[in-house]
């Protein structure tokens, strides 16, 4: 009974993005353990507002008690999904990951079709925000490349994640090729939607569907001695905490425990002297967002540390905003303003240090904050990749 | 001066409900009341509407009463009572003969039951012992005395009844050996009023002999303290009863958001003392923690004393006198009224103003079973989660208390205390208990022009003294981190107790 | 396995682990944070209380028992500590006014006054006479301020209220950052005509850059104008917890936050490494030197059960002040509670007395004795311990 810990002290408050620019929300503390008390088994859910929690979950990290406010959140939500009708949007959310199949399958189309502006006025009809443009497909996603790569003692398996494999495969497959220049076996499975936009939008089947067809796919490997490798920090924030916890699905507790975020991965490497990686000089300021999802794992920032490695780049940490568009959350339309302000903020703070590049494990930060701070948004992977080109093109 | 025909001393149960019996049969009264509704053992008590379980081995003719009662103010007080039902839960050693003697004495009474198996108990109350033998459904209800006093007053009210609260009696009238009137004093405002009467009835509860002794008589009574404790959130949503004879800390209550558990039995002899000892807190939790087991980790938010006026038996247990109610006619003009409990009230209202009925030459009888209290559209009621609905301009958070109840209640009651407020709204009540919301409802009172800065800081300090006195015998575990927290923000930020 | 190895590991993101940690990374050292949350400075006024008995803080160090924090600290050491945390202020562009010698009064919410040392420039102009006129400016809706607390204590004062279309004092202050909402308001305060004298706001004055906004406003009305700290939500806390924490990054600190130490390695009595309770595996963080900063109990460094006292992280024997009924006093204004003893006790090297572990520090207010709320020393202690506290782990690993 987490809620119980609760003195109200309102740290959480301090922390929460959405309640400082939008009234309509209460707040963590309101909205979890406050709330929770008059959340009653056998009783109906009225709290619509519950939605407008972007389960960024800065106020689980924010709680000195574990109370854990984001989490009672997000099973409010999914109760109150679950007795509502779920609106047009939630459903296209949840089955993001079929969506994706498809605007993949027919990438040039869906693209052009996604750019249009009768279909933008369709999508704000339905209550799809139109504010920034919708990530493009791509033909070649990483599901059809599942070959094995490299060879070594260590052997991992890629869980890329659908903005990789549908939008950006082409930076999927520079992560799999670092991930082999580390000296592993490295494997990129058929997989399926980790299963947070359908927990994101109220739709816990779906979520547990997916979580089960996971488990089983990398549990077959992680048996045969693999390890799980994530680079999107919300994909593998599910993958550790939302397995084992809300989704409760069978060897749950077995992936997390056998799952990295890919930096903390080769940071051990090098700590136990399996690679010994030359970076090369790099004259850049970057500015760091710390995707939210990121700061929730608790692992601390796991890239920063190989920034250390190399010579030549500042870095400027920027772990306070969340970029706004958290997922699905700011490609709706009611939530629109609060993911612009959000946006903006987090921006401000980020260009008023003048950076020569913005770096942020989530993709959909990147899109985010790309788009209000006009500078180009990489993956710390890809910072690790032209240091490293750069040492080998020295020598 | 003032004239009327009937004077009640007292704002309990008992003085609003019998306000209310005379109000419905004519009889021009006043009740006064030295602090506010509901302010002794009434509002110090569980808040069950009884079944009569409780009471059927060892008290058939009070439990009788009971059942009856109950199924009258379903009806009549819909938005005062949760219908939750209860369980008596039989655990491994509690006697068997006795849950026998239970059964068949409810069947002799008219008490409902129905015998459950441990999973059917479980699928009800979750929280239950695992180790239960089994549990019997009986139909207890969870009561909210505060507001059944609130709403006698206000039918007494809609029918011209006066109600002074905050009015303390400092002097019975007495013309050749008569009780004729009284003298009362405004708490706030030390004004006096003098209100002369054919009738006084005193419903002082354990005030109740120092009444008698003002005019001249006395009533013997024994006090018998009971302390309960409120949880941080509810843990059952039915009524939890020990199957044993009666005991320490065998009833545990759902209302509202929260769980009341108790009580403890201890003669006392002043009722005023309403110190809980940490050690009762303990007794009350370990005993709670026999049915439900995650009452031992549970958050206790406060603890509380009230005084049971119980008729005089010589010698004995507090706990083996009678629950039962008795009228004095002193003979002297004033009648007094004690015993009882909270389930009973209305009937206790009802025998009450029969006996004086013949003063009055009028042949009005009692209706107070069949007509509803008055006052209930505005009242929230059931279900909890309703409530969630709208969150705009709240300032109790635990409690969902918005800034219009706070202002509606000032303006319609004139509240000059914030537990006036806090009583009629739930503010504070919760696990922080006022430790945000005291400065900000004052805040609003203050803005209303309600007080002098004089005033404010006094009826702020004393409302957190009194807070304290609530809060410290729990203070443990995350209890004691929150009152840390209150103290850092009224003695930290706002520096209180050190302005110059 | 993560065997990432610090020279230092500070538990405890609060005050004093902030500062205690900024001190090592300026020695060069290697050092990780770990917080299981926010610090309860976020909720404080942002104010450093150093010692509240008398004008000159000094002065009151002699009056305090022996086994008081600060005797460990010595006055030199609170001096140096206080200067040092001004100099750690200003590089983070919030700076702080105030020394070691000199006491303040600030206004409360409630109208009274609060003695404090050193302030945020938003606050310095707190102090004001009753002769002089103040004006206050409150926001429509706003929860936790209402001016005639103030307005009714004084005789010389009005105050105005602004419609900030929001109305929580986060929201408030999310506003502020925005140029075009603070050009409206300065345009609003300008045309109220307020008669000649201080003008006071709730601290809603920004989160991120409250010194340039309230120097705009300053400038452009022509007054001295002051924040008054308001109930949690604090913005001056806020501003204060985020500056050392980013300060901390900057400096090439690391941090891990969110999560409990779920348990630690011993060898020789010599703590070798924690670890974290982390989502699906525990992460191990090993250094060469640990810092309990974990707090009191509100913090949670300390939890009090029926009838004993713990500490969370290592579990130490706490110093306990008798069984539970002793605790508090009947009188909540009384601000000696027993309890408020309550911690770990600790040599000149502010290691625990009642722990052999060799290479533990504590600073604090989980330190006994330190009676936080009598003495009025909350962040004043925590500073000052910690950067001491720094200073012994340093010379231990050395």
């Amino acid at each position: 009974m987490n809620f119980e810990h609760c003195i109200r002290c309102t740290i959480c408050v301090e922390s929460c993005p959405v309640f400082k620019v939008n009234p309509a929300y209460p707040g963590p503390k309101q909205a979890g353990p406050d709330s929770q008390r008059f959340r009653l088994d056998n009783e109906k859910s009225v709290d619509s507002w519950i939605k407008l929690c972007c389960q960024c979950k800065k106020c689980n990290v924010a709680c000195p008690y574990g109370v854990n406010p984001a989490d009672i959140i997000l099973e409010a939500q999914l109760a109150y999904s679950e007795e509502h009708l779920m609106p047009l949007t939630a459903h296209m959310f949840a089955n993001n990951y079929y969506m994706e199949t498809l605007g993949s399958a027919f990438a040039p189309i869906a693209n052009r079709v996604t750019g249009i502006s009768i279909v933008k006025n369709i999508m704000n009809v339905v209550g799809i925000s139109t504010y920034m443009p919708m990530p493009s497909f791509h033909a070649l996603s990483l599901g059809r490349s599942w070959k094995k790569k490299g060879k070594g003692k260590k052997k991992v398996v890629f869980f890329y994640g659908c903005f990789l494999n549908y939008n950006r495969p082409d930076l999927g497959r520079k992560i799999r090729d670092l991930l082999v220049s580390m000296g592993l076996e490295v494997i990129l499975p058929h997989q399926v939607c980790c299963g947070l936009p359908a927990l994101g939008n109220g739709d816990l089947k779906t979520a547990r569907r997916f979580a089960k067809k996971n488990a089983g796919i990398l549990c077959d490997y992680i048996d045969r001695g693999y390890d799980v490798v994530y680079a999107c920090t919300s994909c593998g924030l599910t993958l550790v905490h939302d397995y084992p916890g809300i989704l409760d699905i069978p060897n749950g507790q077995k992936v997390a425990e056998n799952t990295w975020n890919i930096h903390e991965y080769i940071l051990d490497l090098i700590d136990d002297g399996y690679v010994e990686p030359v970076f090369g000089q790099m004259n850049k300021q970057i500015a760091y967002h710390i995707p939210c999802h990121l700061r929730a794992l608790g692992i601390g920032y796991p890239a920063t540390r190989l920034f250390d490695m190399i010579p030549g780049l500042e870095y400027k940490i920027f772990d306070e905003n969340c970029c706004g568009l958290s997922g699905s959350y700011g490609f709706k339309k009611k939530n629109q303003e609060t993911s612009i302000k959000l946006g903006e903020i987090a921006a401000k703070a980020i260009t008023d240090t003048r950076p020569d590049v913005l770096v942020s494990d989530c993709g959909a930060c990147r899109m985010q904050l790309g788009h209000f701070t006009r500078l180009d948004a990489l993956d710390p992977a890809e910072i690790l990749i032209e240091s490293l080109t750069k040492a080998t093109q020295k020598s | 001066m003032i004239n009327t025909d009937v004077i009640i001393i007292g704002g309990g149960a008992t003085g609003s409900g019998i306000a209310r019996d005379l109000a419905l049969r004519g009889i021009p009264h006043y009740l006064v009341e030295k602090n506010d509704f509901a302010a002794g053992a009434t509002g110090a008590c569980h808040g069950l509407l009884h079944s009569g379980g409780r009471y059927v081995v060892t008290d058939p003719d009070s439990a009788a009463e009971c059942i009856s009662e109950n199924t009258i103010l379903r009806k009549i007080a819909r938005k005062c009572v949760e219908k939750t039902d209860g369980l008596f839960v039989r655990l491994p050693g509690d006697s068997k003969r006795f849950r026998d003697r239970f059964i068949k004495s409810c069947k002799e009474v008219g008490i409902s039951t129905e015998v459950l198996s441990p999973t059917r108990a479980f699928d009800l109350v979750p929280n239950l012992n695992p180790v239960i033998e089994e549990a019997i459904r009986v139909p207890d209800c969870s009561i909210d005395p505060f507001r059944l006093c609130m709403l006698n007053a206000i039918s007494s009210r809609n029918k011209g009844g006066v109600v002074l609260i905050h009015h303390k009696v400092i002097e019975v009238i007495k013309e050749k050996g008569l009780c004729v009137g009284i003298r009362a004093r405004d708490q706030f405002t030390s004004q006096v009023k003098e209100i002369r009467a054919k009738i006084i009835i005193n419903a002082s509860g354990a005030w109740g002999d120092q009444m008698a002794k003002m005019g001249g008589s006395q009533v013997p009574m024994t006090l018998s303290r009971g302390s309960l404790v409120i949880t941080n959130h509810r843990l059952t949503n039915m009524v939890i009863n020990r199957l044993r004879p009666p005991s320490d800390g065998d009833i545990i209550v759902p209302n509202e958001a929260v769980c009341l558990a108790g009580t403890t039995s201890i003669t006392t002899h002043d009722p005023d003392n309403i110190q809980v000892d940490a050690a009762e807190v303990d007794i009350i939790a370990n005993e709670a923690e026999q049915m439900l087991p995650v009452f031992g980790t549970t958050r206790i938010i406060r603890a509380y004393t009230g005084v049971r006026p119980l008729l005089k038996a010589p010698g004995g247990d507090s706990r083996s006198i009678s629950r039962g109610f008795q009228i004095i006619d002193h003979e002297n003009g004033m009648f007094s009224i004690l015993g009882g409990k909270l389930t009973t009230y209305r009937l206790m209202a009802e025998k009450m103003v029969d006996r004086v009925m013949a003063e009055f030459g009028t042949k009005a009888s009692c209706t107070t079973a069949e007509k509803p209290l008055d006052g209930q559209d505005e009242l929230s009621g059931y279900p909890l989660s309703k409530r969630l609905k709208n969150l705009d301009n709240i300032v109790c958070e635990c409690e969902l208390v918005t800034k219009e109840d706070i202002k509606r209640t000032v303006n319609r009651v004139g509240a000059r205390h914030i537990s006036d407020i806090q009583h009629r709204t739930r503010l504070g009540m919760g696990p922080c208990q006022g430790g945000f919301c005291t400065y900000r409802a004052l805040g609003i009172m203050q803005e209303m022009g309600r007080y002098s800065p004089d005033e404010s800081m006094k009826v702020l300090k004393d409302f957190l003294q009194r807070r304290f006195r609530g809060i410290r015998p729990a203070l443990w575990g995350d209890q004691l981190r929150e009152e840390q927290m209150v103290e850092g923000i009224y003695l930290g930020i706002l520096n209180i107790g050190q302005e110059e | 396995m993560s065997k990432t190895t610090f020279d230092a590991v500070i538990i405890g993101g609060g005050m004093a682990g902030l500062c205690a940690s900024i001190h090592l990374l300026e020695k060069g050292l290697k050092v990780a944070l770990v917080s299981k949350g926010d610090p309860v400075i976020s909720l404080s006024t942002g104010c450093i209380d150093l010692l509240g008995s008398t004008p000159d803080p000094m002065d009151g160090l002699d009056m305090l028992p022996e086994e008081h924090p600060y005797r460990l600290v010595g006055s030199d050491g609170i001096v140096e500590s206080i200067e040092t945390f001004k100099r750690i202020m200003a590089e983070t562009g919030l700076d702080y006014v105030g020394d070691a010698h000199t006491n303040r009064k600030i206004l409360t919410p409630l109208g009274t006054t609060k003695t404090t040392c050193l302030v945020p420039e938003t606050i310095m102009h707190s102090e004001f006479s009753d002769e002089k006129y103040l004006h206050l400016i409150s926001f429509d809706g706003i929860k936790d301020f209402y001016p005639s607390y103030i307005t009714s204590r004084k005789t010389l004062a009005g105050y105005s209220t602004f419609d900030a279309g929001v109305s929580t004092t986060m929201a408030i202050a999310s506003r502020f950052e925005e140029k075009r909402f603070l050009d409206e308001f300065i345009s609003w305060l300008k045309a109220l005509e307020v008669p000649p004298g201080k003008i006071a706001l709730p601290a809603v004055l920004g989160i991120e850059s409250s010194k340039e906004i309230i120097s705009r406003i300053s400038r452009e009305t022509d007054r001295k104008i002051f924040e008054i700290p308001t109930l949690p939500p604090s913005i001056p806390g806020i501003r204060l917890f985020r500056r050392l924490k980013n300060l901390f990054q900057a400096k090439g600190g690391y941090i891990y936050w969110g999560n409990d130490v779920a348990s630690f390695e011993t060898t020789n009595n010599h703590i070798e490494a924690i670890t974290l309770s982390t989502p699906g595996r525990p992460h191990r963080v090993g250094g060469r030197a640990f810092m309990l900063s974990t707090g009191s109990f509100v913090s949670g460094g300390l939890f009090a059960h029926r009838d004993s006292i713990r500490e969370t992280v290592f579990g130490m024997d706490v110093y306990l002040p008798g069984p539970r009924q002793g605790w508090f006093t009947q009188d909540f204004f009384a601000r000696d509670h027993e309890i408020e003893k309550a911690g770990i006790r600790v040599d000149k090297a502010f290691r625990p007395i009642d722990s052999d572990m060799e290479n533990l520090f504590v600073c604090g207010s989980i330190l006994a004795f330190s009676q936080v709320m009598k003495y009025q020393c909350g962040n004043g202690l925590a500073l000052s311990t910690g950067f001491m506290a720094a200073k012994s782990l340093e010379a231990g690993i050395s």
